[in-house]
């Protein structure tokens, strides 16, 4: 099987197959889970608290290891990728939480550089990247203050503004609306749009119905670890 | 490489900005600990000396019955010399000895006065070669074949008591170091692990955005190497301090009466040790705090 998986034809972005996570041996957190997610679309990915929005994307982004099945990354299989691999294939990645994981200690500027200090990338190109990121998210006059002289909504931004400075190929979005007014949302999805648009592959954890309305994607259902629907609507 | 390492340097400073009572407490915990142990250094160094300088000046003595005659004197010399193990052999006649006595007594050579050289024995000093000085009993138990001799005076056993202490105090510097040493490290370590789980967020996000383990733990390693460099450095600070206020004017002079002149302070290389074995502490505490620490992280 594996050999079939890493030889596919048309190799999705992502692909799940048949996988499962289990944390405790009552309920399965995810279960047999197959899937395909082209490079460059948009998913959204709902359901209800606990359904395994959150285990799906850490499984992704390889903070937890499946328990079966096998999930390719670009063709690659990513399931039993070697720790000291898995920093690589996150520099492929961008990730926003609900909860923004901005560093407090450190300006605006210092926490988008920070993927582009972690890969070696020269300073003034990182400065100059870093510069066009925050333009984009509106934030190029906030560059030298630090995240808590910030609002929510401007907070998050720079999350986004971080997960995106390094072009990634897949952004991982963990219910990234979820604590932000909706004007604020509306800005952040647009953000979203402009990177997609880039072709960059987003996958939003959300259960807020009213924004999957307003920004028509394909949409994967989960509930108590299960797919349960995968429709555009 | 340069660029990289004004980078991580950069970072374990601004760490150690951000943190300044945990990066004094360790700074403090190595330099208490490691000026300790140079203090140790210090007086094992000394006594050694001391111990060096009176093995240089033991002799054998050998008094004579009645001062020889020349010729005799002469073979006496001669004979003793002609041992593999001496290195000199005085004469000291009745007249020299009453001489050094006044001369040690002191104040109190009145003392002698109406006393005539001839209370004295003469005495033959036998010096041997240092790295022979073990045979001494070899050495006396031939001189004993001869009956012009009378008493033979030798500090072998006493000189066996000051190097048995002189083992103790080295294993007792030994121990005490291990112990600080390794009280140093546990304080480092868990000052490092503190720091980490302060900034928990941060290594997070670290390994979030790809930072490899290496990434990660070079600043920390390196704060940690330069919390120890740190406390080294106060140490050898502390101990010279010291050294120069107290031990080499005070105890310089109380020792005085023993036979050594100054007390020194340990050697440059000895110096160079200190720092280097401070910085080690700073970075082996490092590494342990951060060994679990980052496999949790990624």
């Amino acid at each position: 099987m594996a050999s079939l998986i890493e030889n596919g034809d048309n190799p999705g972005m992502i692909q799940l197959f048949n996988v499962g996570k289990t944390y405790s041996r009552e309920q399965a957190a995810l279960a047999d889970i197959n899937l395909q997610i082209e490079k460059g679309e948009f998913v959204y990915l709902t359901g209800p608290s606990g359904a395994g929005k959150s285990t799906l994307l850490k499984l992704i982004c390889c903070a937890e290891r499946p328990s079966r099945g096998q999930i390719l990354m670009d063709g690659r299989n990513i399931t039993r990728l070697g720790t000291r691999y898995i920093p690589y294939l996150r520099r492929n990645l961008g990730i926003v939480f609900q909860d923004f994981k901005l560093l407090n200690r450190r300006t605006v500027f210092e926490n988008v550089a920070f993927p582009l200090e972690v890969q070696g990338r020269r300073r003034i190109e990182i400065g100059k990247k870093v510069y066009q990121c925050l333009q984009q998210v509106g934030l190029e006059h906030r560059l030298h203050h630090y995240p808590l002289q910030l609002s929510g909504g401007e907070q998050q931004r720079v999350a986004v503004a971080r997960a995106l400075v390094g072009d990634p190929l897949v952004l991982l979005a963990d219910e990234p609306t979820g604590n932000l007014d909706p004007d604020v949302t509306l800005d952040i999805m647009e953000q979203f749009k402009a990177a997609n648009a880039r072709g960059t592959t987003i996958i939003m954890a959300t259960h807020d119905r009213g924004l999957i309305w307003q920004f028509p994607r394909r949409v994967i259902t989960l509930e108590g670890g299960r797919l349960v629907g995968d429709h555009v609507p | 490489m340069i660029r990289q390492t004004g980078y991580f340097l950069h970072r374990a400073l601004r760490n150690m900005r951000h943190s300044p009572v945990l990066s004094l407490a360790a700074i403090f915990t190595v330099g208490v600990a490691l000026a300790l142990l140079a203090f140790f250094a210090i007086a094992v160094l000394n006594v050694q000396r001391l111990t060096a300088s009176w093995a240089a000046d033991l002799a054998i003595v050998a008094y004579l019955e009645q001062p020889p005659d020349g010729a005799t004197l002469n073979r006496w010399v001669s004979e003793i010399r002609a041992y593999p193990e001496v290195a000199e052999v005085t004469y000291v006649s009745r007249e020299e000895a009453h001489q050094r006595f006044r001369q040690r007594l002191g104040h109190d050579a009145e003392l002698l006065d109406g006393l005539g050289a001839e209370v004295l024995p003469a005495s033959l000093e036998i010096r041997l070669h240092p790295e022979r000085r073990q045979e001494t009993a070899v050495v006396v138990e031939r001189l004993s074949r001869n009956r012009a001799f009378g008493e033979l005076h030798y500090a072998r056993e006493w000189l066996e008591r000051f190097e048995a202490f002189l083992l103790l105090l080295r294993t007792v510097g030994a121990a005490l170091g291990g112990f600080l040493v390794m009280a140093a490290l546990v304080i480092v370590a868990n000052t490092i692990k503190l720091t980490l789980y302060a900034r928990q967020d941060e290594l997070e996000a670290m390994t979030m955005v790809g930072a490899t383990a290496l990434f990660i733990k070079l600043p920390y390693l390196l704060e940690g190497a330069l919390q120890g460099l740190i406390g080294g450095a106060l140490a050898l600070l502390v101990s010279f301090t010291v050294y120069q206020i107290i031990l080499r004017e005070s105890l310089g002079n109380l020792l005085l009466l023993t036979g050594i002149d100054t007390i020194h302070f340990l050697p440059p290389a000895w110096q160079a040790l200190v720092v280097a074995v401070g910085t080690l502490i700073g970075l082996v505490g490092s590494l342990l705090a951060l060994r679990k620490f980052v496999r949790f992280c990624q």
